[in-house]
């Protein structure tokens, strides 16, 4: 059994919405990071994974705040919200060190006014004040070369690089500290294949040599998770429904969702011609007023009573957890999703 | 776009920008039907000179001025005359040469103009980025006040300033550039004397500036701190104070450019701050030449004026050119 | 394979994982017009720019005395000075012995009147050329463009003046007077617009509405006014909002000049006089602070409600109202301390 590196217990996340009303956007979350390893996280579009990101990087921004939620991580407790006052420069000094976001979107990240090499010296200066000007630039050129790539980005001014090039030197920069975990939040969103291609190489080399000890890798791009992680967690309406193997989620989905949402990705072979791809009916929930009991019941096909009414605890199948009644009914049984033949 | 290129681009089109002034600056006052020399002549036949005289006079004007000759002539002179900085003489102090007028005047205007634009953006901006680091009640006093201070035309402050520090508290001279009965020297007795005049008009310009700085940089920080780059570099750990750095190298851009654009308006505004003070400069000069129709004082002032503004213009957006990365460092485009 | 058939009533027993404390039904949703964020700020300065106005238009339906009556002999101070105090003439005279508070309403009138004429000519003309700029692009950008960036360069204030004292002499009585001098403003201050108007118009050109749009046949024209102009407006009224009190400063600036509208009262004008006749060394006051302050209310009313509509406009800007943070954010320590004190039962067989 492979030890943790990372768990984030009852976690709770609101945005302050503008009417007044906080929204839960991750409402009481556990998650789990086994050593070495690369955790997909994934959902639709609001399910509140980029929200779980923020809160476990703890750089969350009024208006959103994490409420509640610690981390337990190499024998350190965390606390990870951030209602209290000085809980910023609480958290700072873990940022980039022991948890670094790999942010959405690297275009803009660093000033437009900055040298990525100054960047570098800030980064490492943040961290350790008397950080001297030719040890930053030994870190910078080491880890340049061991992901094999040019050293003149360091000069480089952010508008001079290629998207492609950008990404990945953002991802040096973010783990230039050796973070134990890494949270890669839609790093792949931006880029073409061939640029998507060499930064899961990169980011799976890194994992290789230790330099992180452990992934969340945040994407609703389903084929890229299956490709790059161990496990898979799946969120729904600022919960997690299900959390396993990877190979088995694919294989071997529990929860009525993690099926409906992997099987609307269509494999190019024979077969699928004959297959009738099932949508899935309705939409995510107004996390403001969200469903009575289970959050996905309005949508789900096997929705039975109590789903209306009682929230589904956690199963626990041999490190493979899913929150659904009729899981529970049903115990080690695949969801049946129904294929048309032609 | 690369530097090189940049600035050709800027220095082509501010060539440009200077003939069109100069032309217009000709075309538009003659585009007046009627003769300037006709007023004028009028005018001295109100102080009794025969006819006959008048005549003569006028004929003399219309020589002197070049005003008998064909339209292109005329211009041709006016530009040749311009290149050797002689710009004719005056209608009313005839026989004194407008270059002279000009040459008493501009030293005045520069003392007032200069360090208020200078000292009003360095300060303006340092408290704009001040405000707007600081937020809360700090930030929403300084907003108000300086958007009181910036949305208060000059002339007006000068006019609350006059009365109140000079007329009403005494406090300081209520015109003019020096006391009665001194001259202009370099002698420090000199300077001691007149500087009390310049306080008043001086403060009414720079605290407008100020102003009108501090509201822009404080509007441009809170932008850029809602960026992605701020958020990155926080994620990274890096402390808020090397942050507002970022914020503030980047927001400094935009104020550069703005204080090219601004210098325009500045200008005319702080002109009529010496109206109110009486204050021998160009703004003064003008005064009295648009009152008594001294058409070639006023040619040469408002050339002076438009041709001194592109020339700041111009090397505020050099200067800007070396300072952005995104100009003076090109895309070099490598995959 | 580990026990697993009873991990949902043993959960139950622990107790239901959402605590109460969590609030599941919203409260009451707000009307729409709520969250346009009308601040305080904008009902100052609307206040403020409503006094003006109705100084101007509504006071002197009201007032006895006009501003060409003579009622007195020059800078007769005002009446409740004298003794006995009375409120004849709050303001008391000018230069000429008129009323200053009447020449102050027929002023603050005229250059009001100016100010809209002139900011309106200048955004239109601005918005037309930002719109034609930005959407069509290539070579007519550039030439409009670089036409705007000169009439920008040269200084509007030497324009103005040049043509002013043209029109001085010019024999159309119309272009001498408020109009005229409306005119000249108008069509030399629109630069500034323009290039606000045309990066806004430039982006809004690659939106993809702008595809479909062309794709259904849809003429350029049409394309400009019906596309592109509604996702400008915020742009317009802000800009519109700017040329206004721009508009009414550049008349003052010229009246003070002596380049003012012949025949009219203005706010610059006023303050022309007085500065003539030496109101200010004379301390004659109510001759020159009555213009002053009206101006500078005029002036930053407009500002100000500009400043506010760049934060309804611009949400980046918004800072949040302080009442409804402290109301938020204790809730939160509520929720927090709720958590805190039932922590969900975890379920791990």
């Amino acid at each position: 059994m492979t030890s943790i590196l990372m768990r984030a217990t009852n976690l709770t996340a609101v945005y302050a919405a503008d009417s007044g009303q906080d929204v839960p956007a991750v409402d009481n979350v556990t998650l789990e990071v086994p050593e070495g390893q690369i955790v997909g996280l994934a959902g639709e579009s609001g399910c509140g994974k980029t929200t779980m990101g923020n809160a476990l990087a703890m750089i969350a921004n009024p208006p959103l705040y994490v409420v509640a939620g610690t981390m337990e991580i190499d024998d350190e407790v965390i606390d990870l919200s951030t209602l209290a006052r000085g809980s910023n420069e609480a958290h700072r000094p873990y940022r980039g060190a022991t948890v670094s976001l790999l942010p959405q979107g690297a275009m803009n990240a660093v000033s437009p006014t900055l040298k990525v090499k100054n960047l570098v010296i800030d980064v490492m200066r943040a961290h350790k004040r008397d950080t001297t000007v030719a040890e930053a630039m030994d870190r910078a050129t080491d880890r340049l070369k061991m992901l094999e790539m040019p050293t003149r980005v360091l000069d480089s001014y952010a508008h001079q690089l290629s998207g492609g090039m950008k990404q990945r030197m953002v991802t040096v920069v973010s783990t230039l500290l050796n973070p134990k975990l890494l949270i890669a939040d839609e790093p792949t969103s931006a880029l073409d294949v061939s640029s998507q291609k060499a930064l899961i190489e990169m980011l799976l080399a890194m994992v290789e040599k230790k330099i992180m000890r452990g992934v969340i890798f945040i994407t609703h791009d389903l084929p890229v998770l299956s490709m790059v992680t161990d496990r898979l967690a799946i969120m729904y309406a600022g919960k997690i429904v299900e959390n396993g193997p990877t190979e088995e989620l694919v294989n071997n989905a529990r929860h009525p969702y993690t099926s409906a949402l992997l099987s609307s990705v269509l494999d190019p072979t024979e077969e699928t011609r004959t297959k009738h791809v099932l949508g899935i009916p309705g939409s995510p929930p107004n996390l403001a007023n969200p469903p009575s009991g289970c959050r996905f019941h309005p949508r789900c096909q096997f929705a039975m009573d109590v789903c209306k009414t009682q929230e589904p605890k956690f199963l626990n199948e041999h490190n493979h957890e899913v929150a659904c009644w009729w899981a529970n009914d049903h115990a080690y049984e695949t969801v049946p999703m129904e294929v048309y033949k032609a | 776009m690369g530097l090189r290129r940049y600035l050709a681009n800027k220095t082509v089109w501010y060539l440009g920008a200077l003939v069109v002034a100069v032309v217009l600056n000709f075309v538009l006052p003659r585009l007046i039907p009627g003769n300037p020399v006709d007023v004028l002549v009028s005018k001295m036949g109100q102080g009794g000179l025969s006819s006959e005289a008048q005549q003569r006079t006028y004929e003399a004007f219309m020589r002197e001025f070049g005003l008998d000759k064909p339209i292109w002539d005329q211009f041709v002179l006016y530009i040749t005359g311009v290149f050797h900085g002689n710009f004719g003489a005056s209608f009313s102090f005839y026989p004194t040469p407008v270059s002279s007028l000009i040459a008493q005047s501009v030293p005045y205007t520069l003392a007032l103009q200069l360090p208020a634009i200078v000292l009003g953006w360095i300060i303006g901006n340092l408290l704009g980025a001040i405000a707007a680091y600081k937020g809360g009640s700090w930030d929403k006093s300084v907003f108000t006040t300086a958007l009181l201070f910036n949305s208060t035309p000059y002339y007006c402050l000068s006019i609350i300033l006059l009365y109140v520090f000079g007329v009403v508290l005494g406090w300081f001279p209520v015109g003019g550039a020096y006391s009665l009965g001194s001259s202009p020297e370099w002698s420090w007795a000199f300077f001691s004397d007149a500087i009390t005049y310049w306080y008043l008009p001086f403060a009414s310009l720079v605290l407008i500036n100020i102003g009108g700085q501090a509201v822009g940089m404080r509007s441009m920080a809170i932008y850029e701190l809602g960026s992605d780059y701020v958020n990155y570099s926080r994620s990274l750990g890096i402390g808020d104070r090397k942050m507002t750095g970022y914020i503030f190298r980047n927001a400094m851009l935009p104020q550069i450019t703005g204080l090219a654009l601004s210098i325009g308006t500045m200008v005319g505004g702080a002109l009529i701050t010496e109206l109110v003070f009486s204050y021998p400069g160009m703004g003064s000069l003008l005064f009295g030449a648009i009152s008594s129709n001294d058409y070639p004082v006023i040619q040469a002032v408002t050339l002076i004026i438009t041709v001194a503004v592109l020339v700041a213009n111009y090397m505020v957006e050099i200067l800007y050119g070396f300072i952005d990365p995104r100009i003076r460092a090109s895309k070099s485009g490598e995959k | 394979m580990t026990n697993i058939s009873s991990s949902a009533v043993v959960a139950e027993a622990g107790g239901p994982l959402v605590p109460e404390g969590l609030p599941t039904e919203p409260q009451k949703a707000k009307p729409a017009w709520r969250s346009l964020n009308f601040g305080p700020r904008m009902w100052i300065s609307l206040g403020i720019i409503g006094f003006v106005a109705a100084l101007a238009f509504i006071g002197p339906l009201f007032y006895p005395f006009g501003p060409e009556e003579k009622v007195g002999s020059l800078y007769d101070q005002p009446t409740w000075m004298n003794t006995p105090p009375t409120f004849e003439h709050i303001l008391g005279t000018e230069n000429f012995g008129y009323d200053v508070l009447a020449v102050l309403m027929a002023s603050a009138r005229n250059s009001i009147i100016i100010g809209l004429l002139a900011g309106t000519i200048a955004v239109v003309i601005g918005v037309a050329i930002g719109v034609i700029a930005g959407y069509v692009g290539g070579w007519v950008e550039e030439l409009l463009m670089g036409f705007t960036n000169i009439v920008l360069a040269i200084p509007s204030i030497v324009i103005l003046i040049l043509i002013s004292i043209s029109l001085q002499s010019t024999g159309v009585p119309f272009l001498k007077g408020v109009v005229g001098l409306a005119l000249v403003i108008g069509v030399t201050s629109w630069p500034w617009t323009a290039r606000a108007v045309r990066a806004q118009a430039s982006s809004v050109a690659t939106r993809e509405h702008i595809d479909v749009a062309k794709l259904s046949g849809a003429r350029t024209p049409s394309i400009m006014v019906r596309d592109v102009l509604p996702y400008l407006a915020s742009y317009a009224v802000m800009a519109w909002v700017l040329q206004l009190a721009s508009a009414i400063l550049a008349e003052s600036t010229l009246s003070m000049l002596g380049l003012g509208p012949a025949g009219a009262n203005s706010l610059g004008k006023q303050l022309f006089w007085a500065l003539a006749f030496q109101a200010v060394a004379t301390g004659a006051w109510w001759a020159f602070l009555p213009p002053t302050i009206v101006l500078t209310m005029i002036s930053f009313g407009l500002l100000y409600l500009q400043s506010s509509l760049d934060e309804v406009f611009n949400p980046r800007l918004r800072r949040g109202k302080k009442k409804n943070l402290a109301k938020a954010a204790a809730r939160r320590e509520e929720t927090a301390r709720k958590l805190a004190e039932n922590p969900p039962v975890e379920v791990n067989a």
